[in-house]
């Protein structure tokens, strides 16, 4: 057993080693760095250097906020949009049913630049098709990008646009797991479709639900893209900064790399955190 | 507790009919078994009945009503589900009282009914328990006790043990067999067993594709079945069919030529049907009946190929030329493997088919 183990290690070697140079270290490095002055030549250890900015870095603060306001607001809605969706998609009445599978899942396999740039031409002030529809309508136009409550709608609104559909398509899998058989015992103790949905399809959809939840939160907690391109670099005046952004400008634009760590650390140990707590509240009875 | 009546029923999926047209009375209290191979329209009749399924044709009438636009809950019926359709998230209390619950039916009325269920099935101690925490027997109990809770007029059972192991389904066989005596209702119990379908049923319906090819007794079936099908089905071993060859006829009788057995000839009597001296038909001999060389009409030499032994009996499984026999011995006159024995079948313990299956009487 020895032996064959100590074959297969070998064989394993040539990745082990990709995965520790490429992966491990730099997760260790950049803890290291965390702890050290880097706008200095050369680096030298400064625990509290950076930690100590982070608290009370206004700049951190306002990217935190940004960032749970996102959080906070887009991953319910989202969820319960793809809820909604992947129901809409399970139901038998529908007709051509992998067209929109396929039309639902689309925006994740679009570019990011591609699908950022249409989304500034559609909410563009005075060409964008969506402020026109506000004017047919009788509404004012909205200035997306230089209003920052706007401009923090539209990053929520192209976040669940990109992402609605790919949890839909995971809650629809969830749903087609659910034996059809318990929807017929519910139907004969004469339970309605509404209850059958609230008491039946949602509690056996926790598992699925939190999962969605789950990789939401991660996904928030790093939001770059549309930040970064859609308004402008977290515009207007910082009002879209997230955490992903501003460990960017730290890391990439100011060369900051220490802080840009303990920014990357922060975004990762409150993502835990954020799991570690509703996978708490929404654990199952023993 | 009602009647169950279903009237030429029909039932197509698109232009393809699997039911074609049923008639079937099943009296109120009646405990009736449709059994059939997979495939045959069992559970499509039963989840007809329970309002699972549109009916395409004819009528199903429950207690005298018919049900053919009623919806499933308002028949009156309970069903048992093959893979017990217990909500996964429920305690066995919530499980039994869901449906109650999501009616408004009065608080002391459920509890009342969860208790007299749970009473029933033994099921007490477990209460506070989810169905993954259950075995596959206690699972069953408590599906068949969320069908109880509803009071209903006619039970349904699809497949209700098929997911059990063989220990569990003969001792779930005999509680539902006490579960109907107990609670008098009409009880619908649909299998592919037929050793399930003879140990419970007043009476069976034997179905076969989409066709029902007799009602009657177990034993009814077992020893007057109506077609080679029937007569195929029902036993545990089957029948055996011997191929036979009609070289001569009279007013009361035929004689046969067993064609795989070196022309050994039986005299068959018969009351109805008499078949042209030529003609191919089919001798069946179910294993219990054949008897020691000369104790019959006619013996048929075989070498055992492989033997069961069940401990009273054992199963010879026996070559006779291209044909193989199943042949039940005694302990007493246990055949080992190769051994070179005669048969001996009696015309009147055997039963005559023609080509295309149909009793010849």
């Amino acid at each position: 057993m020895r032996t064959q183990n100590a074959t297969a290690y070998r064989f394993l070697t040539p990745y082990l080693l990709i995965f520790a140079i490429f992966w491990i270290w730099p997760i260790i490095s950049s803890f290291l760095i965390s702890f050290q002055a880097t706008r200095t030549v050369p680096w030298r250890f400064a625990p509290t250097f950076n930690w100590g900015r982070l608290i009370g870095d206004p700049a951190f603060y306002n990217a935190l906020k940004n960032t749970l306001l996102i959080l906070v607001i887009q991953v319910p809605v989202m969820i319960s949009l793809a809820i909604v969706m992947a129901v809409l998609l399970n139901s038998p009445l529908l007709k051509a049913r992998g067209l929109y599978r396929f039309a639902f899942f689309a925006p994740v396999v679009v570019g990011e630049v591609a699908y950022s740039a249409v989304f500034r031409l559609m909410f563009s002030l005075d060409f964008g098709i969506i402020n026109k529809l506000l004017n047919s309508v009788g509404l004012t136009k909205i200035d997306w990008f230089s209003n920052v409550t706007p401009a923090m709608a539209l990053i929520m609104i192209a976040v669940t646009w990109r992402w609605a559909g790919y949890n839909a398509i995971i809650i629809l899998a969830g749903l087609q797991s659910i034996p059809e058989d318990v929807y017929e015992a519910a139907t004969l103790d004469r339970v309605s479709r509404v209850k059958q949905f609230f008491y039946i399809t949602l509690p056996l959809l926790k598992p699925v639900i939190v999962f969605c939840a789950v990789l939401s939160i991660i996904g928030t907690m790093q939001l770059f893209t549309e930040p970064f391109l859609i308004t402008e670099r977290g515009g207007p005046g910082g009002g879209t900064e997230t955490l992903g952004l501003l460990l960017y400008r730290q890391g990439f634009r100011s060369l900051n790399f220490g802080y840009a760590s303990a920014v990357a650390y922060t975004m990762a140990g409150l993502a835990i955190a954020i799991t570690l707590v509703q996978l708490w509240l929404t654990r199952e009875p023993k | 507790m009602a009647a169950v009546t279903l009237t030429n029923v029909v039932k197509r999926f698109g232009v393809f009919e699997v039911v074609h047209g049923a008639n079937i009375d099943i009296a109120d209290g009646e405990f009736v078994v449709f059994v059939g191979p997979s495939g045959c329209g069992k559970s499509t009749l039963l989840r007809m009945i329970a309002g699972l399924e549109d009916i395409s044709g004819g009528d199903i009438a429950i207690g005298g009503k018919v049900m053919n636009d009623v919806e499933a809950a308002d028949r009156g019926i309970a069903m048992v589900f093959q893979s017990y359709a217990l909500y996964p998230h429920m305690t066995v209390e919530q499980n039994l009282s869901f449906g109650l619950r999501m009616n408004g039916n009065p608080k002391a009325d459920t509890e009342r009914r969860v208790k007299r269920a749970a009473e029933i099935l033994r099921i007490d101690e477990l209460m506070q328990r989810r169905p993954k925490q259950l075995s596959g027997g206690q699972r069953q109990r408590v599906a068949i006790g969320r069908a109880i809770v509803r009071e209903p007029q006619v039970f349904l059972f699809d497949e209700p043990l098929s997911n059990l192991d063989a220990e569990l389904r003969v001792q779930m066989r005999v509680e539902i067999s006490r579960l109907h005596k107990e609670l008098g209702v009409t009880m619908i119990y649909v299998t592919h067993d037929q050793t399930e379908a003879m140990t419970l049923a007043d009476r069976i319906v034997v179905l076969k594709a989409g066709n029902v090819e007799q009602i009657g007794a177990p034993l009814d079936l077992y020893d007057d079945p109506a077609n080679r099908f029937v007569a195929g089905f029902i036993g545990s071993p089957k029948m055996n069919f011997l191929k036979a060859n009609v070289v001569e006829t009279s007013n009361s009788a035929a004689i046969i030529e067993l064609v795989n057995h070196g022309g050994a000839r039986l005299r068959k009597p018969l009351s109805n049907a008499f078949p042209a001296v030529g003609a191919e038909v089919v001798l069946g001999v179910r294993p219990e009946h054949f008897f020691e060389a000369g104790e019959g009409d006619c013996d048929i030499p075989v070498k055992a190929d492989v033997a069961e032994h069940l401990g009273s009996v054992s199963y010879v499984y026996a070559n006779a030329g291209p044909e193989e026999l199943i042949v039940e011995r005694e302990a007493s006159r246990q055949r080992a493997s190769g051994d070179h024995f005669t048969v001996s079948i009696k015309a009147e313990r055997s039963l005559l088919f023609d080509k295309a299956g149909a009793r010849i009487r």
